[in-house]
């Protein structure tokens, strides 16, 4: 039975999703409202000749809220459009209970940048249609479709985007929301100042003022000399694993094994115990080198956590992203995505979210501001891939850090946002650096 | 004992009597019971009655308190009791308390003893997540938040700087594993009776801490076990030889920790039975070679090995293949991993028995015999010997 279902999903590969024209050519209004949603303030988008920001792309092509098929090309080259396969296809995922759809990649490569007044066109097909999966989120299908873009007739883009098509699980098999919380520290007046210190982002260590020892953990004298008389200073947060665990066995609630903890020696000479991110827990090596961030681990606990950077590459510093209400709705809106889900906090919750929820658009606009803040106006996306992991609900933060290859032209960078939840997103950028 | 001085403790208690229950995965009964039980046999053992002890230690872990277990065993009034901390760290620690005072004239029947249900009750194993602001639980909080919650993941990350110190594999634990089920599998009371291990299967045993393996974990047990120790002269006329306790030590070392210790300038090592070793050997002249078993506490392989170091039976990094050399016995009665965990104080009784000549798998001419507590904790030791 389901078989027959994958044979029949089969058939729509290959065939049309979508073609038209932007029902708005590229315009400056609509360039400003969604960097005012998104926070980019990259000049190259602003002036009296703005550019559009390449993760705009999609925004581009998007129906809107009266929705309806696309623009028919105005005495376009191919004459009247295909017909889309995807309502039927749609359709057919619904009868078999698959009614609820999310987004879940986003590949763009960008071959120019496009600019106010270029008409835009574009021609899409269904690229696969998966047979069923089981997903966090209920059984489902992935949709991949690969849309080709065009500005003025020239070509201007390509957008891979992928949907899964899913039966929203009623009850949904794992009750939504944040996942439980990891143990506390355990805090006395001994080492409030250290957890103190983590509450604003700071690592700090403590020295003693009569030998100048510095020490870890948190002690009211030190060991070297005895003296009850101490300050902090604060770490540059560098250092490297100087022994690490792969957790696997008994689990606890709030991990996921198998994780990796770490002992970091930091540059300044101390030891501590934290995570290692960044690298799969199979890949870290002692002496490896590792940055201090900050990780969200609940209601008002910050953590710090230690990335790893692999040879040849380096980091990013990180960016910081309250996840508003306004964020999720400005940022559904400026980029003309009207589905419910993103800015409706009932019909979100009648498809199982516990709220509404950030749109890829957003995050995909997000990290392309990560990027500009990151190497300039000057420097120019070719392409950008993302994957979402957890949504982003009013009220979190979204921490996105990256690492950069030290060498190369163009240079590939990969981005992580993660959020209380877990991983947001996952990215991989392909810039020049002066490309503009 | 001292760190600078040799004390004059040497030769002037024994270890009488050797008790204990069942070793189990249920014991059944309550932890009272069965330190009771443990109590009222090694007391057999030694020929002695109940209202002859005016002693008891027990380790600060215990659940049942001193006063309740000389009510439930018929001991009468005490003029010592003592307990001592740091959970396995204290094994040998509660017969040094026990031969201190009967040495000074404190007591003259001292009972040593511990119990617990800790495979069917609370087990170690399954991690703590929580600890009160005291400076102990601080001191353990600084790991919990980044889920280094269990023994074994403590005891891992010594283990993982271990090896990448002296450029070996995991596998490498795997010897003192197979060389512990070699002697449990000939022990009747071992748990894995008859059930010997290779190198292979401990290399395909599932990982639990990584580089800690399935099979680098002592088991969890229930049961209980007691010790009587008195001075050495009325220990002669008791019903067994006796064990003379030649030398006894604690040890804790320079930023010693419970478990956690990542903070000490070299963490592939132990540097706590470091202390321990020197003044065993130094206060008896013996040293390494003079010993003919050992007996070394085995809560997981690499600090097995990482005490063969530290007290000088081989070299830094030496300690897989000097177990693989068979040279020395080790843990003769199958150890924590093979006959049953119970807080070291099972392999203390293996010492006693090898000095006696009854062992299951006995070492002939077994004259001294070396036993250590819990490492990675403050520790203890104890260098035991045959009389005369």
């Amino acid at each position: 039975m389901s078989s027959d279902l994958d044979r029949r999903l089969r058939a729509y590969q290959g065939r049309p999703a979508a073609c038209g024209t932007g029902k708005d050519p590229v315009n400056a209004p609509m360039i400003r409202h969604w960097c005012e949603a998104i926070g980019d303030r990259n000049p190259a988008w602003a002036g009296k000749e703005p550019l559009a920001p390449p993760a705009m792309l999609q925004v581009w092509t998007m129906a809107g809220l009266s929705g309806g098929p696309p623009v028919d090309p105005p005495g376009g080259p191919s004459g009247s459009p295909p017909p889309s396969a995807l309502p039927e296809l749609t359709a057919l995922l619904a009868e078999s209970g698959c009614t609820a759809v999310v987004a879940t990649d986003c590949e763009q490569e960008y071959l120019r940048p496009l600019r106010p007044g270029e008409v835009i066109t574009f021609e899409s097909v269904i690229e696969s249609v998966s047979p069923r999966k089981k997903t966090r989120l209920g059984h489902g299908h992935f949709i991949t479709t690969v849309m080709e873009i065009r500005a003025d007739g020239i070509p201007a883009g390509r957008h891979r985007f992928r949907v899964l098509r899913y039966a929203p699980g009623a009850p949904p098999e794992k009750p939504a929301g944040p996942r439980p919380e990891r143990p506390r520290p355990v805090v006395n007046r001994d080492n409030a100042g250290f957890w103190d210190g983590v509450a604003e982002r700071r690592l700090l260590i403590q020295r003693c003022t009569a030998c100048g020892r510095l020490r870890f953990p948190w002690l009211p004298g030190c060991a070297a000399c005895g003296s009850p008389h101490w300050t902090t200073v604060e770490s540059a947060g560098t250092g490297t694993v100087h022994s690490y665990v792969v957790m696997h066995h008994p689990p606890f609630p709030a991990f996921d094994p198998p994780y990796a903890v770490g002992l970091i020696e930091l540059a300044e000479g101390v030891r501590m115990i934290s995570n290692v991110v960044g690298v799969e827990p199979g890949r870290i090596t002692v002496g490896m080198p590792v940055r201090l961030e900050f990780l969200s681990a609940g209601e008002g606990q910050l953590l710090p956590v230690f990335r790893a950077v692999e040879p040849g590459r380096r980091m990013l510093p990180p960016m910081t992203v309250p996840i508003t209400r306004t964020l999720i709705v400005a940022g559904a809106l400026a980029s003309r995505d009207f589905q419910d889900v993103h800015h409706d906090p009932e019909a979100a919750r009648a498809k199982g979210a516990p709220d509404i929820f950030m749109n890829i658009l957003t995050t995909n606009g997000l990290v392309g501001r990560y990027i500009g803040e990151n190497f300039g106006p000057r420097a120019v996306i070719e392409k950008m891939a993302i994957r979402l992991g957890v949504p982003n609900y009013p009220g979190d933060t979204l921490t996105l850090t990256g690492t950069v290859a030290e060498d190369g032209d163009p240079r590939e960078v990969t981005v992580t946002g993660v959020n209380a939840l877990g991983r947001h997103v996952s990215a991989a950028v392909v810039l020049r650096e002066a490309g503009r | 004992m001292s760190l600078r001085i040799p004390d004059r403790l040497g030769g002037r208690a024994a270890i009488a009597g050797i008790g204990a229950t069942e070793f189990s995965k249920d014991s059944g009964r309550s932890e009272l019971a069965l330190a009771a039980e443990a109590v009222r046999a090694a007391l057999a053992d030694a020929g002695l009655r109940p209202g002859e002890v005016d002693g008891l230690v027990t380790f600060t872990m215990d659940t049942s308190p001193e006063i309740t277990l000389a009510q439930a065993v018929g001991i009468g009034e005490l003029s010592f009791f003592s307990r001592v901390h740091y959970g396995g760290g204290a094994a040998c620690a509660v017969v040094q308390q026990a031969a201190l005072a009967v040495a000074t004239g404190t007591a003259e029947v001292v009972v040593c003893y511990r119990a617990f249900n800790e495979r069917s009750g609370r087990r170690f194993g399954a991690g703590a997540q929580r600890h009160q602001p005291s400076a102990e639980g601080v001191a353990l909080g600084w790991v919990l938040p980044f889920g280094l919650l269990t023994p074994a993941s403590w005891v891992a990350m010594t283990a993982r700087r271990y090896l990448h110190v002296h450029g070996l594999r995991p596998e490498v634990f795997g010897r003192v594993a197979v060389s512990c089920r070699r002697y449990a599998a000939t022990n009747p009371a071992a748990y894995f009776y008859g059930r010997p291990l290779t190198l292979a299967e401990h290399a395909a045993s599932r990982w639990i801490a990584e580089p800690l393996r399935l099979l680098d974990c002592c088991q969890e047990t229930d049961g209980g076990l007691a010790l009587v120790v008195t001075s050495l002269e009325r220990a002669r006329d008791l019903r067994h030889s006796p064990a003379v306790i030649r030398a006894a030590a604690q040890g804790a070392g320079h930023a010693q920790e419970m478990m956690t210790g990542f903070y000490r300038a070299d963490i592939a090592s132990l540097p706590e039975l470091g202390v321990v070793g020197r003044q065993l050997w130094r206060s008896t002249g013996l040293g390494p070679s003079d010993v003919q078993v050992a007996i070394l506490y085995d809560h997981f392989t690499p600090f097995v090995l990482m005490q063969l170091e530290e007290l000088g039976f081989c070299g830094p990094g030496e300690g897989a293949e000097f177990v693989a050399e068979d040279v020395l016995p080790l843990n003769t009665h199958g150890g924590q991993l093979g006959e049953a965990y119970l807080h070291g104080m099972n392999g203390i009784a293996e010492a006693v028995r090898q000095l006696r000549g009854t062992a299951v798998n006995q070492v002939a001419g077994a004259a001294n015999v070396l036993v250590t507590a819990g490492t990675g904790v403050p520790t203890s030791g104890l260098l035991l010997g045959a009389d005369g």
